[in-house]
């Protein structure tokens, strides 16, 4: 345990070190799979959908702020939808204004968690999110949580329908029978409906019981959340006959749950304080000050007493001195 | 030679410039109930707006339908419908940005309230150098 902690302190002074290289890699790695992900499985629209154009636009994401990526991210999606078909673009549009006017408007610097709610998804591991968000962030989260299986629930319902809304159309009746499908399929989705209950409940659960004032509460949470989303979800699907998603659902609970653990190893009782530089003066000095966050754990002594069969015959004296007491009170 | 007590407080107000100040300017500026009032309006308006989307699509849907309607819609009633639903929104937006930004405010005026407290000690340390300064200069001088 002790050199998991130290393993644990080295990352920490890693990152507290180079944590003006180590952010834009993460961001750029992150950005890339958004990317990727959408052009992968949307990319209508073939002159977006190049790698090349991927990249350009990771690394924009990776040197900018949160917003610009989650701006980029939307604009590649309606491009995408747009190449598809015009109304699809509109109710994706409309489905992004109502996003932002209604979760960022409060909850302005969430941009990542709602984002890579989709991705999970597409990964195959939605049940890491509510677990995630429930031990590291707070109630709030939940909101981000809606939003992204929302998101993901409309696109996955595009890329499935994807014949029928990318059919040429006269404008008119075709039009609104479009708009008709696209929100038939997003507001008749059942198991949409049944991921967010879980969801929503499994936030509340992990987040409830990591606070509360009891040993092992983030274990006992990430135990809690990972059994209620496995048994919520494989329940939902047998009552309403979904059929080939329990198996996946049990295996991505597993994975969801060990990322969790590790998420614990990471984050519990620590404050992941970013190395600050701030600059500023007095009428003597320029003060520069890179203020890098204290590790906690000091590097382990080290102390092996060995109980051998000639340290046992100990002489008197020789026990006498190592006690730094007189010989003869061992008589 | 550097103020050890002095840097650290100036530390403290360099990282509320830094990191806070955006965001707790206009509590600085506003007391609590113009502060608050400020974010309904501006709820208000995103509010209308959310509501303006929802029942565009709203009536996108049921675009099909509303067409064969239309010689037998009541006009009084639907307006009546629409006035209540509008209003029920509203103030169901307007209760949650009234209870998150009280919120934001108690917590942001206690930044701004360590972030002067600071700043006043840094002050009465410049204050106290310049007092035992002079004396130094005035024997010199003589």
């Amino acid at each position: 345990m002790t050199s998991l902690l130290e393993l644990r302190e080295k990352l920490i002074r890693f990152y507290g070190k180079n944590e003006v290289l180590i952010k834009p890699i993460i961001k750029f790695i992150v950005s890339f799979a958004i990317f990727f992900t959408i052009n992968k499985y949307i990319g209508y629209m073939s002159r977006i959908s190049k790698i090349s154009v991927v990249l350009i636009l990771s690394l924009i994401s990776a040197v900018m702020p949160a917003g610009i990526m989650i701006f980029l991210a939307a604009a590649v999606i309606l491009a995408n939808l747009f190449a598809l078909s015009l109304e699809v673009c509109i109710v994706a549009l409309v489905l992004f204004l109502l996003i932002f006017l209604l979760y960022f408007r409060f909850a302005p610097k969430s941009e990542y968690d709602m984002c890579l709610m989709p991705l999970c998804f597409q990964m195959g591991i939605p049940q890491v999110m509510p677990l995630a968000m429930g031990l590291v962030r707070g109630v709030y989260s939940v909101f981000s949580i809606i939003c992204g299986t929302v998101l993901y629930f409309f696109l996955q319902g595009v890329y499935q329908n994807a014949a029928t809304l990318g059919a040429a159309s006269e404008v008119g009746e075709d039009t609104a029978s479009k708009i008709v499908v696209l929100i038939n399929q997003l507001l008749g989705n059942k198991e949409m409906y049944l991921v967010l209950g879980i969801f929503f409940v499994t936030v509340l659960i992990v987040y409830l019981i990591r606070r509360m004032s009891i040993e092992n509460a983030w274990t006992i949470a990430i135990i809690s959340g990972t059994l209620f989303e496995a048994i919520g979800l494989t329940a939902g699907y047998i009552l309403m006959e979904i059929q080939g998603k329990i198996i996946l659902t049990l295996i991505g609970s597993g994975i969801s749950c060990l990322i969790a653990f590790l998420l614990q190893f990471l984050f519990f009782n620590l404050d992941y304080s970013r190395t600050e530089r701030l600059q500023f003066e007095d009428d003597e000095y320029y003060y520069y000050v890179k203020a890098v966050p204290k590790a906690i754990v000091s590097k382990t002594e080290k102390k092996v007493k060995r109980f051998t069969g000639k340290e046992e015959h100990l002489t008197k004296k020789q026990f006498a001195e190592e006690l730094d007491i007189d010989e003869e009170l061992l008589d | 030679m550097v103020n050890e007590e002095r840097l650290s407080h100036m530390i403290k107000i360099a990282r509320f410039d830094t990191y806070d100040d955006k965001t707790c300017k206009p509590m600085a500026q506003y007391a609590r109930r113009d502060y608050v009032s400020l974010q309904m309006l501006k709820s208000f308006i995103t509010g209308s707006l959310v509501y303006a989307l929802i029942f565009g699509m709203w009536c996108l849907y049921y675009m099909q339908s509303l067409m064969e309607e239309l010689n037998n819609i009541n006009l009084q009633e639907s307006a009546m419908t629409l006035g209540i639903s509008y209003a029920v929104w509203i103030v169901v937006y307007e209760a949650v940005t009234y209870i998150i930004y009280q919120l934001r405010y108690t917590r942001g005026r206690r930044k701004i309230k360590s972030y002067y407290a600071s700043l006043k000690k840094v002050n009465q340390m410049y204050e106290r150098e310049e007092k035992l300064k002079i004396p130094e200069e005035k024997a010199w001088d003589s």
